[in-house]
């Protein structure tokens, strides 16, 4: 059998998870990333389909030009070629909360059903069992972001009900959340995760699942969660990548796999 | 009437001596990996200056070495982490075990903090925080001063969170150079340094070159934080190693990750650290010897120059 030219004919869950993450961004976008699998999306998505990508780190970097395998804010490689290396309130301040970045970008921590991030500690306030890092800028870009896009490994703990201790809105209780507290509503979400990628429900919120990873069911998302995320109406797969953005994340944007784990190929018998 | 100051240049244990008070509010430079005022905190540890309030956005190995040596009795930040190399391990044993206080914020909510105490103001209006648990005290109760949610007085139906004015007692921040003034230039990337140190009663600077001030006058608008601001300048070399310092110097991923496996394990590895890498060594050129070499640095030092 001839092999496909356009589909790798091996890829990883996490290779993958990073390229629908990629695919979430468009071209012009202004992005505010965090290190990590944020970078590389957008790292990867500036190569191939958003050259025109923006990236803004907030130790202060705006418009870099990456070079891998950056493992901090702080890192020169998250530095090189930049437009101008400023200050936190620069970045934080008068782009953020001034209204001029399009997406947020982080990490995950854990996220709920309506989409609030816990980055601060397990166990509810006055009853921590573990503490975490804190808020850093996840509260500001979930605070003015009118998009907010979250990446990270799909399992249980990561996705309570409801979060212990909720360090970044979402859409809070539900529809009103926002603006009841003074937020900006104009917001959405987009989790995508080596199971699902999963959108707030325009309606009630919630999040719900919008598309599957490959050879993944309704039911192993499920299984992930701990809330029963509804599914989309139009539920499609995830597609495959194309052959010349997995070379592209593999060479030029981690080739050194600080990042991408090693793990086994997505079976793709039969298909 | 200004009087042009003194000299300003003494050594790190001279300067930790003048304006490190046991309880002082201590801002904290650099972040993440990236230019940790390392040598300036390794002294406070050595003259071990106890029950600080360490406050910044971004705490990290700096912070993380003063709650090592049990100095720190709370923190006001936005974050303790080391990213890649984890969590600060004995900052988050020490808010686990109770023998740390905790004031979160977010980044903007800490950097808005030092605006209003670089600009006399008793307290800045936020966007951030609106929602968040962030608002409340750590047992979750309503915290009164910590900040308060009001409207703008121009439009009632927009909310604004009022968060403290913040001036340090003292901060301590590493640099690329100084002129003897205290004259400073910060390159690259500055996170909230400069409004921290203009909102601080004293700063302590470590730089990696002394310059002179006809220098300074020369090329004016390089000059990050001018000398009214400025009360020491510390002349070391190297002094955010293992961190970076932009345009001198990359990390150093072995010795960061050396310290993070004795932080991780805590005691006794991590006091034998402490003994073996502060107080055993006199001054940071001890501790630069006995933790690296010529080498070692030079390849630092050529890896930052690839990447600018």
């Amino acid at each position: 059998m001839a092999p496909e030219t356009t589909h790798a004919a091996a890829f990883s869950r996490q290779e993958l998870m990073v390229i629908e993450a990629a695919r979430q961004l468009r071209d012009g976008d202004v992005v505010f990333v965090g290190t990590g699998l944020p970078m590389l999306a957008t790292t990867l998505a500036q190569r191939t389909h958003a050259p025109n990508v923006v990236m803004v780190i907030e130790s202060g970097v705006i418009a870099p030009q990456v070079r891998p395998t950056p493992i901090s804010v702080s890192d020169p490689k998250a530095m090189y070629r930049a437009m101008k290396l400023g200050t936190l309130r620069e970045v934080l301040g008068c782009l953020l909360q001034r209204g001029l970045i399009d997406v947020g970008f982080v990490g995950g921590a854990q996220i709920d059903r309506y989409a609030n991030i816990n980055s601060t500690q397990i166990g509810p306030p006055g009853a921590m069992k573990r503490r975490l890092p804190g808020s850093g800028g996840a509260n500001d870009m979930a605070s003015h972001c009118r998009r907010l896009l979250i990446i990270t490994h799909h399992e249980k703990r990561r996705f309570p009900e409801r979060c212990d201790y909720v360090t970044s809105p979402g859409f809070l209780d539900g529809p009103g959340g926002r603006a009841r507290v003074g937020l900006n509503p104009d917001f959405a979400v987009t989790v995508v995760t080596d199971l699902a990628v999963m959108e707030n429900d325009p309606r009630t919120y919630a999040l719900r699942i919008v598309r599957l990873m490959p050879g993944i069911t309704v039911e192993d998302v499920h299984v992930e969660t701990g809330f029963r995320p509804d599914v989309a109406p139009d539920l499609r797969e995830v597609p495959p990548p194309d052959a010349e953005v997995l070379d592209r994340l593999r060479h030029d944007v981690d080739p050194g796999r600080v990042y991408l784990k090693s793990e086994d190929a997505v079976p793709t018998a039969g298909r | 009437m200004l009087v042009m100051p003194p000299n300003k240049v003494m050594t790190a244990a001279e300067a930790v001596t003048r304006f490190v008070r046991p309880g002082n509010v201590l801002g904290m430079g650099g972040q993440n990996i990236g230019r940790c005022p390392m040598a300036l905190t390794h002294e406070i540890i050595r003259q071990r200056v106890g029950g600080l309030t360490v406050v910044g956005c971004n705490l990290s190995l700096s912070m993380d070495q003063l709650a090592a040596a049990g100095l720190i009795r709370r923190t006001e930040c936005g974050t303790g982490n080391l990213e890649r190399f984890g969590t600060t391990f004995c900052w988050r044993r020490g808010i686990e075990n109770g023998t740390i206080e905790i004031e979160d914020y977010s980044h903007l909510a800490m950097v808005s903090r030092f605006l209003a105490g670089e600009m006399g103001l008793p307290f800045m209006p936020v966007r951030s925080l609106l929602g968040s648990d962030i608002l409340w005290a750590p047992d979750g109760a309503p915290k009164p001063g910590k900040a308060v949610i009001t409207e703008n007085p121009w439009d009632p139906a927009e909310r604004v969170v009022l968060v403290r004015a913040l001036q340090p007692d003292v901060s301590i921040v590493h640099a690329q150079r100084a002129d003897p003034l205290g004259n400073v230039i910060i390159e690259g990337f500055a996170t909230h340094e400069p409004e921290m140190t203009r909102a601080s009663r004293h700063v302590i600077v470590s730089c990696e070159e002394l310059v002179s001030t006809d220098e300074i006058r020369a090329h004016p608008e390089r000059t990050t934080i001018p000398f009214m601001y400025v009360h020491a300048v510390v002349v070391q070399r190297y002094g955010a190693f293992p961190t970076s310092t932009y345009a001198y110097y990359d990390y150093d991923g072995g010795q960061i990750g050396a310290y993070q496996d004795a932080a991780r394990t805590g005691s006794p590895a991590i006091d034998e650290y402490l003994r073996r890498h502060v107080w055993e060594c006199a001054t940071f050129d001890d501790y630069l010897r006995q933790a690296t070499d010529g080498d070692r640095l030079m390849a630092l030092t050529k890896a930052m120059q690839e990447l600018i």
